[in-house]
């Protein structure tokens, strides 16, 4: 059984790795203002403990690495109470981006769904 | 029970350890995060003190256990190579990802590094002045007015801008040396009063070694900067001989090259001929030497810098 734990949650981190990247750029793109990382936490964080692709913490690797692509633009303001805030918006590059990387996403989902259903012959 | 600081300080320091052998710079970026995090989602998530220490450990649950967070930033570590490739990880990716190095003696023209080392060493003698003459300046103005009461906040700004340019100099040298910096400044609790911050500030040996790292910087900048000066000129009037004979010899001004005795050799003699040509070649040699220096030179550099700018 806990074998069958430990491919689980390989698969789920491979599986992630990518998926992550686009939920964060999709988030980031949709809002009207920038947002900073405990935001953005919660709201890829939103629901139970099993339902949850991604910690939180593991989420500002992924913007630090959006960032240096260009996809994020971050700008670092101070808030009334509590430590300075890191606020984060999407580029222009990364608009562009994220239609490629849907368009990618779709194509992968149906594959997959397809291979899925029995489908791919 | 522990108190909500406690739990936090506790999770950093795992955090820390789970990053062991990972870079520091990326130790601190990942310390300075979850920190982050951490400050804002209980001040978001609780207004009452006695509920701090319950929250905490449902916010510090969602962000994620120590070694599956410590695992995220190694895998970022290794995808996003600084600049110019600097830790082995990286450079096994950038190696893969063009295909080919520059091996040899003169492929050092090629090697961004050695370029980087060579604009560092040249910009470091102003560089090296500002820092030293701001870290003069503060240092001495600070303790002049520590008797009064508007010294603190001198001493307080004084202080602060150490912590900053030592952040910028990091970049600096991981732009240029390729040397992984920190990405972001380490984390102040601005909660904490700021008699509080002002002794971490006064204590905390990131301040003194940044104040150390600027006042030797004016004499390294010198340094660094009359050798590599040096060295390009005589490389470069080397290697302009051929030109100069050329041009003086259209101009039928006799250019002499050798002259010992009775013995004058011209460029029109073969013998002169040759020796302006050796003469060049041995310029280009320095040339090609000086670029080697300057990779060499940026690269332990870089490791001064990381050594007193990034703190443990």
């Amino acid at each position: 059984m806990v074998e069958l734990q430990d491919t689980h949650k390989k698969f789920q981190k491979e599986l992630s790795s990518g998926t992550v990247s686009l939920a964060l750029l999709s988030i980031l793109a949709q809002s009207q203002e920038p947002l900073y990382g405990y935001q953005i936490g919660k709201l890829v964080g939103a629901g139970d403990d099993d339902g949850v692709m991604v910690k939180q913490g593991a989420i500002y690797p992924v913007l630090r690495s959006l960032e240096s692509q260009g996809l994020l633009s971050s700008e670092r303001e101070m808030s009334d109470s509590g430590p300075p805030r890191k606020y984060y918006q999407a580029t222009e590059t990364g608009q562009e981006a994220l239609k490629d990387w849907t368009a990618i996403w779709i194509e992968t989902k149906n594959f997959v769904d397809n291979v899925l259903g029995g489908d791919y012959q | 029970m522990k108190t909500a600081d406690e739990l936090i300080k506790t999770y950093l320091s795992d955090l820390k350890n789970a990053l062991k052998g990972a870079d520091r710079a990326t130790v601190q970026d990942a310390l300075a995060d979850a920190e982050e995090h951490l400050r804002t989602a209980l001040e978001s998530e609780s207004a009452e003190v006695e509920a701090e220490s319950e929250a905490i450990q449902t916010i510090i649950k969602e962000y994620g256990e120590v070694e599956e967070i410590a695992q995220a930033y190694k895998n970022w570590e290794v995808t996003l190579p600084p600049a110019l490739a600097a830790t082995p990880a990286a450079r096994r990716v950038a190696s893969a990802s063009h295909g080919k190095t520059y091996p040899g003696f003169f492929g050092v023209f090629a090697d961004p590094r050695a370029w980087g080392g060579l604009v560092y060493m040249l910009i470091s003698i102003i560089t090296g002045t500002l820092y030293f003459s701001w870290a003069v300046t503060g240092l001495s103005t600070s303790i002049g007015v520590m008797i009064l009461i508007i010294g603190i906040p001198i001493t307080i700004v004084f202080l602060l801008s150490f912590r900053g340019i030592a952040f910028l100099e990091g970049r600096l040298v991981e732009a240029l040396l390729g040397e992984r910096m920190p990405r972001r400044a380490s984390f102040t609790d601005s909660s904490l009063p700021w008699k509080e911050r002002l002794k971490i500030l006064l204590t905390g040996k990131a301040t003194w070694l940044s104040i150390i790292y600027m006042i030797l910087m004016l004499p390294l900048g010198v340094i660094y900067f009359s050798v590599m000066v040096t060295l390009i000129a005589v490389s470069i009037s080397f290697i302009a001989t051929p030109v100069g004979a050329i041009v003086m010899m259209a101009k039928d001004i006799p250019f002499e090259i050798f002259r010992s005795g009775d013995i004058v050799w011209t460029v029109s003699d073969p013998a002169g001929l040759t020796l302006t040509l050796l003469i060049a070649g041995l310029g280009f040699l320095i040339g090609t030497c000086t670029m080697h220096i300057a990779r060499w030179v940026g690269k332990v550099h870089g490791k001064f810098a990381k050594a007193l700018l990034v703190s443990d």
